[in-house]
Parts: structure tokens; sequence; C-alpha cells
């Protein structure tokens, strides 16, 4: 049973907009009592991915969906691509531009934060876009929360 | 230490009136202009009640900020150097709940004198 099944636009360099989706991901989860320290791995890796199409991609999407046993994300942009995933995967590389930079982005840890957050994580890229696939285990101790 | 004590302390200005509690204590800190350190270090504490109890120190004065500290249950978050946040960066925290104060003071010389008030950096768990 599909509990939870929202989607997204991106914008891409819209700072302001930024973070918009995860947010709304993170007030989802809260509502549906969700245990704090499973919020807060799906709401940082929601974020950093979002962030990531935002700061580097032409614009792209989002979906969220919750079964009773796994939460999923997925992040398509429409390009250009990551040319060499293994690369950008380095912590501390990052080829964000300036403006970014002044946004407080470019750290080149986003996606060394998506990995310690997440259970499953796929990556597909090509100049016509990326997709990236994120899957969390909802486990016993995830659903309470206690709130 | 209490918010109302570093508020009055360190002659901090109050962005976010409705949300302000100044009997909120704090017990640490992390200082960062980048996001994504923050929510590297951040992100890896299990203990309930630290990022509760938390303030983010940042010279970064855009939404941004905010998001994170949403994204981490990080209540506080400090701009230094003086930084005036823009109107729709004092709504969205009003909206997200987090509470956005101000000071003159340097990120260094803010960090130095919490620390010597007992309040003590977040360090990343492996």
């Amino acid at each position: 049973m599909i509990l939870v099944d929202k989607r997204y636009e991106i914008i891409p360099r819209d700072f302001n907009f930024a973070g918009q989706a995860s947010s709304d991901i993170k007030r989802t989860l809260k509502n549906m009592r969700f245990s704090r320290d499973f919020i807060k791995r799906v709401s940082v890796a929601a974020y950093e991915s979002e962030i990531n199409i935002v700061i580097h991609s032409l614009g792209g999407r989002a979906a969220f969906k919750i079964t009773e046993a796994k939460l999923y994300l997925e992040f398509t942009d429409y390009g250009p691509g990551i040319p060499d995933i293994a690369l950008a995967m380095t912590p501390g590389y990052s080829t964000a531009s300036e403006e970014s930079r002044l946004n407080g982005f470019g750290a080149g840890m986003g996606f060394t934060n998506i990995l310690k957050s997440v259970d499953r994580f796929d990556i597909l890229s090509d100049p016509n876009g990326t997709v990236l696939k994120l899957v969390f285990d909802i486990g016993e101790a995830d659903r309470d929360a206690g709130l | 230490m209490t918010l109302g004590q570093i508020v009055a302390k360190y002659g901090c200005t109050v962005y976010t009136r409705n949300s302000f509690d100044s009997a909120k204590e704090i017990r640490y800190a992390f200082c960062s202009d980048l996001m994504s350190d923050a929510l590297m270090i951040m992100s890896t504490v299990r203990e309930s009640g630290v990022l509760e109890d938390s303030v983010l120190i940042t010279g970064l004065a855009t939404n941004q900020s905010i998001r994170t500290a949403e994204m981490l249950d990080v209540d506080v978050v400090c701009l230094v150097r003086g930084k005036i946040p823009a109107k729709q960066v004092v709504d969205l925290a009003d909206e997200s709940g987090i509470i956005l104060i101000g000071t003159e003071l340097t990120m260094f010389n803010l960090s130095g004198r919490l620390y010597q008030e007992g309040i003590v950096g977040i360090a990343s768990k492996k």
C-alpha cells in the first residue's frame, strides 16, 4: 500500500526556493510520527539531493513515496549529467560555481552526506540528465516517534 | 547558558520575536559558512537533546542557513560579523520555527566567548 505519493519541481539556481521540497518531506514525516533519527536521515539526504539539482543542473523534479516497509526518493534532472561519478563522490570535491559558494554550497560533501544517510543508493547519469534513487528501510524503531 | 543570557551578554539582535525563548538552554554549538559541512557533522549526532540545545553559528545570512537548521532539528541560528538577514530569511525562520539572532562579533570571537562559558562544540561521531 502506498501511504504517501508526492512530486516536486526543482528550479535551477533559485536559492530562495531551494530546500522547499525537502522541507515539505520533513514536515510530512513529522506529521506521520516517524522517529527523529529517521526523519533526520531522510531530510539530510533529500536536502543535499535537492541542492545538487539547484546548483548543478538545468532543473529537475523529485518524487517521494512511502510504503509500509520503505521510503523512496527519486531525483531526476534534465542535464547536463555528471561526467565522472566516482570523482563527484570524493569527499571535498566540488564543481560548484562562485554563486553557489556564496549561498553556502560547494563544500563537496553532498554525496558523502547522502551515502551516509541511505540504505540503498542508485545513480544513473548521461548528458541528458541524472537520476538518483534513494531507498530507506522503515524499521520498527523508525515508526515510533513518541511525539 | 540561556539564550537570553547570550543575547544580553553579546548584544545580539533578535530577528524572530515570536519564537524567541529567553529561557532556552544552549549547551552546544557548531560553526560553518558551508551548509554541507554543518549537515555532515551535525547529522552524525545520535544522542537526543544535543541538536535541540545547539546553536548554528554562521556568516551565511540566506534562506539556506534556516533550511539547514530545520533539517537538523537545530532551533537556533546566530549570524555573525553583523550580517543582517533579508525579510524573506526572517519570514522563513518564523515559518520554520527557527530562532534567528545576530551579533556584530566575528565567528571566532563569539565561539571563543561561548566556549569560555562552557558551551562545547559538536564533533563528528564515526
